[in-house]
């Protein structure tokens, strides 16, 4: 549905995309991530027609962005970084002038402005002047802007930028339903929205994709050798430390004496010395409070990957 | 039609704003006192002294009028939902120059009453030069407004448009000096670009079709422009 094919950008003499490819199919959702700066607005500018790439090619829809703009442009739902409202229009009229310029009937337009808005949470807003709207509702009409023609691509730049947590939530529901049919682009910083929306998530830094993968593939790539977090109350006399560090590779780490217990971090070679371990401990009287595994989250795979490439720089 | 969908979001965006209200208001005084000095100290039934001044006014009161048309859009980054969407640069460009070539018919309707009153109190009055003076009044109009257009899609600041389209227009007005200096093909040439030495043979009451292909043609050319530089921003 989408493809991208070696772009790259340069601004003036600044590279803002270095060659980068991207197939994404029909029905999926993706996820840009990326620290500031890193191209992901760049990005979408190119996917929707905004501006060009230096080189390489992009086709949405089967159509080629640079040859068939206007064909893509049909097909794309597009919400900018910064909304495009006109703060002297109300809210209602605004939704409507969108409709025309997308082409839709004056019935269609009326059907489909009353759908979008209560799905948004705008029904009661469609009468006000946009001007005098909070920020979080003029999210919500950028929102509605770029469905409101029910396109088959959506390119949505920090959607759920600016509005409150129960909305949110609701975005992420409409997003997830608009998936069934739609093919959609998202770009956050939100990295746990990108675990509950996202069937991918593709993660940029300098302008280069630095892995395409599902969430769960990603955690387990960077999560490495096992680790929890253990909460333990020694048996008197006895020590406890000499039955952890008989297995090859562990290691204790962040200890935290308590009056009476110790909380500390364990890392093992293998995730199956944690068995025997466990067995020796409990043998020798220790009682196991607290036992947690610890996983890779995004934000550790987020921070990995950006930050290796960076040392690969400085290197 | 897309086209219309543009104009009547920017009728509608003139009317939100004070500037079209004060364009008007001042207009319409100046030309209002114009015309009753004017009879007051000639004490002759023509229109031409009034339409003469009417026109400089309009070349002041115009790039105010066009600045905001596309700069509006850069700086407040709707130009990005416009192109964007399927609509064309040209689509757009047009769209714009309908709704405000509108909005100064509107104005120059205003100024109709007074070749009316001068038609009911004067026994020689010749509406000959008035209907050739205001054919000229709106072609010089239209060539207005596509230079201030092109102006505004130069830049996201309204006062820099404003000012390179005031720049603009009062060059092409006293081209025709060019005439009086260079003696020879290259001050002919000047002075056939001259918007005013046109305007005024309207206010004589000669429809010259040349003259008229003149502003027309200055028009489009304008409006290409503007369509060109609105296109080429896409390939920064
Ligand atoms: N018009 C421009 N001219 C010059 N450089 C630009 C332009 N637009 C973006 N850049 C540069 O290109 C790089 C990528 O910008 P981009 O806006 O795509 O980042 P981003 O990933 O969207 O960041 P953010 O998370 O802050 O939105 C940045 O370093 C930015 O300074
Ligand atoms: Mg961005």
């Amino acid at each position: 549905m989408i493809e991208m094919t070696n772009i790259t950008k340069f601004y003036d003499n600044f590279r803002a995309l270095n060659n980068i490819n991207l197939k994404v199919e029909k029905g999926e959702i993706i996820g840009l991530l990326g620290p500031n700066g890193a191209g992901k607005t760049t990005a979408m500018r190119i996917l929707t027609c905004f501006i060009p790439a230096t080189s390489g090619s992009a086709s949405v829809a089967g159509y080629d962005v640079f040859e068939d703009s206007l064909e893509v442009r049909r097909r794309l739902g597009y919400l900018p970084e910064t909304p495009p409202l006109y703060p002297e229009m109300t809210v209602g009229s605004y939704l409507n002038f969108i409709g025309e310029l997308r082409e839709l009937s004056a019935g269609k337009r009326r059907e489909r402005i009353n759908y979008v808005a209560e799905r948004i949470g705008l029904t009661e807003c469609l009468t006000r002047v946009i001007g005098t709207l909070s920020k979080g509702y003029r999210q919500r009409v950028g929102l509605a802007q770029a469905l409101l023609h029910n396109p088959e691509v959506l390119i949505l730049d920090e959607p759920t930028v600016g509005l409150d947590p129960s909305q949110i939530i609701e975005i992420r529901g409409l997003v997830k339903d608009l998936a069934r049919d739609h093919t959609i682009i998202l770009s956050t910083h939100i990295l746990t929205e990108v675990s509950m929306t996202c069937g991918r998530v593709v993660i940029i830094n300098e302008g280069e994709i630095v892995a395409v993968d599902s969430v769960a593939n990603l955690e387990r790539a960077v999560s490495g050798k096992p680790a929890w977090n253990i909460c333990i109350r020694p048996a008197a006399g006895k020590d406890w430390r000499q039955l952890v560090e008989m297995h090859t590779g562990a290691g204790i780490s962040d200890l935290v004496e308590m009056p009476e217990t110790l909380h500390f971090k364990l890392n093992l070679e293998k995730a199956e010395d944690f068995d025997d371990l466990f067995r020796n401990l409990t043998g020798a009287g220790h009682v196991l409070r607290e036992i947690t595994p610890v996983k890779a989250t995004l934000e550790d795979v987020f921070l990995k990957l950006t930050s290796a490439e960076e040392r690969k720089e400085a290197a | 039609m897309k086209i219309f969908a543009i104009m009547k979001k920017e009728l509608q965006s003139f009317f939100y704003s004070p500037v079209a209200y004060i364009v008007f208001a001042s207009f319409l005084m100046i030309v209002g006192y114009l015309f009753w000095v004017i009879l007051i100290s000639s004490r002759m039934a023509s229109l031409e002294p009034m339409l003469y001044n009417a026109a400089f006014i309009l070349l002041l009161a115009s790039p105010v009028l066009t600045m905001r048309l596309v700069s509006e859009e850069k700086k407040s980054r709707t130009i990005e939902l416009l192109l964007t969407s399927p609509i064309s640069p040209a689509e757009i460009i047009t769209g714009k120059f309908l709704a405000c070539f509108t909005l100064y018919l509107v104005l120059i309707l205003l100024t109709v009453q007074y070749p009316l009153v001068l038609s009911a109190y004067s026994t020689e009055f010749d509406m000959g030069p008035v209907y050739s003076g205001y054919i000229g009044l709106i072609l010089l109009g239209a060539a207005f407004i596509s230079m201030g257009l092109f102006a505004s899609t130069l830049t996201e600041n309204q006062i820099i448009a404003a000012m390179v389209s005031f720049g603009g227009l009062v060059l092409f007005w006293i081209f025709g000096w060019a005439k009086h200096a260079f003696d020879n093909a290259f001050g002919e040439i000047l002075g056939n670009l001259s918007i005013f030495d046109r305007y005024a043979e309207f206010l004589r009451g000669i429809v010259d079709s040349g003259n008229v292909i003149f502003f027309v043609v200055f028009t489009l050319t304008w409006l290409f422009l503007a369509t060109r530089v609105l296109e080429s921003d896409r390939w920064r």
